[in-house]
């Protein structure tokens, strides 16, 4: 995967805190991911298209709590399907941004597919072994998590 | 006035109730999906609709054309993620009123509300 396809999902992610949530993000360290270490929570969307590939974003159970809280004016404690909805479709809208600033000219645009969330912390994830998997921690207003975003091998 | 909020996302949804509530809109109706929305619409007098594009089942784009193709003529304002110009001019030439942008700001689905309603008053 190139680097400079990571951007347009970091700067979808600042979007989103800006607009959605009033909140401010902030990119940390980028690393090369082999296999996810879910936090408590994980959202993934599929892309196809011109070019396939996979987004992610897993936060701590805390985090989750405090963006869809802000996102709803709400005071949820504990994990339930709202939060699960909510996280649904905040990596709907990073990965429909992105995806949108990927689209430099009159391409097809891609196509995302529905959003799949994964509650637990005691499992792991594993990629096909030609996947290179870019990870970007977050920290935020809102506390931590990470971005994972990758693309099939380019042929 | 009466409103049908489509989204397959319940949190959404919420959102977009309240917005419409900012609005004086407090009659609203849901669906989750395309096919509830051309169903809903087939029982009730709407108006104004917030529609989702990607749903399960039927897609919002696909939803809209169904709609129109009823000659229903109440405000649709698409509000996605598809923020490509194709996409944009796809839903416009297919009857969409107006087009939002997921994310966006409370202020901004709110003024769009406004916005299609005093023109269709109009």
């Amino acid at each position: 995967m190139r680097a400079e396809n990571i951007n347009p999902f970091i700067e979808s992610v600042y979007d989103l805190f800006t607009t959605m949530l009033n909140a401010k993000a902030e990119r940390k360290n980028v690393g090369i991911a082999k296999t996810a270490n879910p936090r408590d929570i994980m959202a993934l969307i599929g892309i196809s298209g011109r070019v396939r590939g996979m987004v992610a974003l897993a936060f701590p159970v805390s985090t989750a709590l405090a963006m869809v809280n802000k996102l709803l004016n709400s005071d949820i404690k504990i994990m339930d399907d709202t939060v699960s909805d909510a996280i649904a479709e905040m990596v709907n809208i990073v990965a429909g941004g992105a995806k949108a600033r990927m689209n430099t000219g009159n391409e097809k645009p891609l196509d995302l597919s529905l959003p799949t969330v994964v509650r637990g912390g005691d499992f792991s994830v594993d990629y096909p072994t030609n996947s290179v998997w870019l990870e970007i921690n977050f920290d935020s207003d809102l506390g931590p998590f990470t971005l994972r975003v990758t693309f099939e091998p380019e042929k | 006035m009466r409103a049908l909020v489509v989204d397959d996302s319940a949190v959404m949804r919420k959102v977009l109730i309240g917005a419409l509530g900012r609005a004086n809109i407090n009659e609203v109706d849901q669906a989750a999906d395309g096919v509830e929305a051309v169903q809903a619409v087939q029982q009730n007098n709407y108006d104004i609709i917030l529609m989702d594009w990607n749903m399960p089942n039927m897609l919002g784009i696909d939803a809209l054309k169904a709609i129109r193709e009823m000659g229903k003529t109440m405000p649709i304002i698409m509000v996605t993620t598809e923020a490509e110009k194709s996409r944009v001019l796809e839903a416009l030439k297919a009857g969409a009123t107006n087009y939002v942008i997921k994310p966006f700001e409370p202020n901004t689905i709110v003024g769009k509300i406004q916005e299609v309603l005093n023109k269709s008053k109009g």
